[in-house]
């Protein structure tokens, strides 16, 4: 069986507007209408255990609300989601033990204090006993070469620095599942290679079911043998990137951000 | 249970790590406190003194009232001042969603949190200013409790005001967490409390026909109740009501602080990316 299961996850949110015009403002002020946009509207996949998958789409198309939904943050109007035999938004706590997450927007770690002060208490929070965390962070610490950041606050990385200590602190635990949401986002070249060596490495050697969203195709180029598209709240492509090329690229040789372009293009997002 | 405990002391101890770095804010928190607790105490002193005696028949000499107020400089951690800022950015920003993804009660993880921050303020502003207060001289300063029981009574009765005003914290937090509503419904919140835990004025100087009420209500035990055992105002064998209000409240703010929470987390739309 699939570790993730999706069928027909729906979520809509609601979005108060303000009218337009003149009088606009006094009149939201008593009167506001509410839009539905539907995020998701109806997506459904599989992944297998040990898969390297990419969610690429437009901005809005509802890749994150995707991932927070399998990762038990949102819970969905309507659809079934099972992943490793559990629905993350009713099991949240056994579910979010077995998996760890890295939003490149935002930090996991504590602003003020030492990196290893944040990892020891991830240590606790996850009930690693203390051979095995010593022995993963060390691990850890050598395939992203983050030994000499253990003792600087988090607030003095670099944004580099930040999102390695970010990955550590999201694999201290041995998950089973790893979500990244846009993890290169903002980096420098030398450091998005690290990062993809890293993540291919740590996915062949301990077999995490990796699934990254993401809006950089190298990343996807360089990572994800399966590629997966979201716009307007459907999935819209499942497959190879080597597919999705021969589908859409209008010549030979094209650039695989073309492509892309072309794709949104034909596909009206 | 006791792995999950240990979280919870490791989230304590990495708050106060991190919030014992800020040695200008202490050392400013604690100028505060003293020339609060200077005023205060120079005001009573002309109202005792030249006010009409007659009129101003509340149960406390100037002697207990210059105490009470140093106590509350020493309690002054457990006011309900603001809500923790870290938290507070958090709900603001959509951060409130990464907390999820922590094999945590929410509740219980915040709860750690902010009652870690107001450790902190009271061993780096309250017990400075109290141990200062100490050698005020001229009767305007700090006295020790009235008696050895009154000490052993204001101990545990200051512990509960510890876990009532978390508790209470909480309550607040639940409630700004529901981010539509705003700032407005958490100062008020806020400012009843502080008026009501007696820190501006002790309750026990208010009018007469207020007293009962003033003893039960929620944030007497904030402040106002160890003082009394440390003051000598509260009978000691009254301790266990005293207590008891403390420990009541306590249990209905968390009751209500986590229902309002899991309201709040089963709508939640983690704005932003």
């Amino acid at each position: 069986m699939a570790q993730i299961e999706l069928s027909d996850i729906r979520k809509a949110f609601t979005v108060r507007e303000r009218p337009e015009g003149r009088w606009g403002l006094l009149k939201g002020a008593f009167a506001r209408h509410a839009r539905t946009v539907r995020a998701l509207d109806g997506v459904s996949f599989s992944i297998g255990e040990g898969a390297l998958v990419g969610l690429i789409g437009p901005n809005g198309a509802g890749k994150s609300t995707t991932v927070k939904i399998m990762s038990g943050i949102l819970t969905p109007d309507s659809g079934a989601c099972v992943i490793d035999g559990r629905v993350p938004w009713k099991e949240r706590v056994a579910h979010v033990a077995g998996i760890g997450v890295v939003f490149g927007q935002r930090s996991q770690l504590w602003w003020d204090v030492p990196v290893s002060d944040s990892f020891s208490l991830l240590r606790d929070i996850y009930t690693i006993p203390k051979a095995r965390y010593r022995a993963r962070l060390e691990e850890l610490t050598e395939a992203l070469e983050a030994g000499s950041l253990l003792t600087t606050p988090a607030r003095q990385l670099s944004l580099g620095q930040r999102m390695r200590c970010e990955l550590i602190a999201a694999l201290l635990h041995s998950p089973k599942l790893l979500f990244l949401d846009e993890p290169t986002i903002g980096l420098d070249a030398v450091s998005k290679l690290a990062l993809r060596g890293f993540l291919k490495e740590e996915n062949r050697r301990s077999g995490v079911t990796i699934l990254l969203t993401t809006h950089d195709m190298d990343d996807v180029e360089a990572l994800c043998p399966r590629v997966m598209v979201i716009g307007r709240g459907q999935l819209l492509y499942d497959g190879t990137l080597g597919g999705l090329k021969r589908r859409y690229a209008r010549r030979d040789g094209q650039d695989i951000d073309e492509v892309i372009a072309a794709m949104y293009e034909d596909l009206a997002l | 249970m006791n792995k999950t405990a240990k979280a919870y002391i490791s989230l304590f101890k990495i708050r106060v790590a991190e919030s014992f770095q800020y040695r200008m804010a202490a050392f400013s928190g604690v100028l505060t406190s003293l020339v609060w607790a200077f005023v205060d105490v120079v005001a009573f002193t002309a109202f005792f003194r030249y006010g009409d005696r007659a009129k101003f028949a509340g149960g406390l000499t100037l002697e207990q009232t210059i105490s009470h107020i140093w106590v509350r400089e020493l309690l002054l951690f457990l006011q309900p001042f603001s809500i923790d800022d870290e938290l507070l950015l958090k709900i603001n920003n959509g951060d409130m969603g990464l907390e999820m993804c922590r094999p945590l009660d929410l509740y219980w993880h915040w709860f750690a949190r902010s009652s870690a921050r107001c450790i902190v303020m009271f061993v780096m502003r309250c017990l400075i200013c109290f141990a200062v207060g100490f050698i005020i001289p001229g009767g305007y300063g700090a006295r020790s409790p009235v008696s050895p029981g009154a000490f052993w009574l204001f101990v545990p009765s200051a512990c509960c005001a510890f876990w009532l005003s978390s508790a209470y914290g909480m309550l607040v937090t639940a409630v700004r967490a529901n981010i539509a509503w705003g700032d407005g419904p958490m100062y008020f919140m806020l400012l009843i409390g502080q008026v009501l835990s007696g820190g501006y004025l002790p309750l026990q100087l208010w009018p007469n026909f207020l007293q009962p009420f003033l003893l039960l209500q929620p944030f007497a035990g904030l402040t106002d109740i160890p003082a009394r055992l440390y003051i000598g105002s509260m009978p000691l064998s009254e301790a266990w009501l005293g207590m008891g209000v403390q420990l009541f409240w306590s249990a209905a703010f968390i009751l209500l602080g986590k229902r309002i929470l899991s309201c709040r987390l089963r709508t939640i739309a983690a704005q932003g990316g």
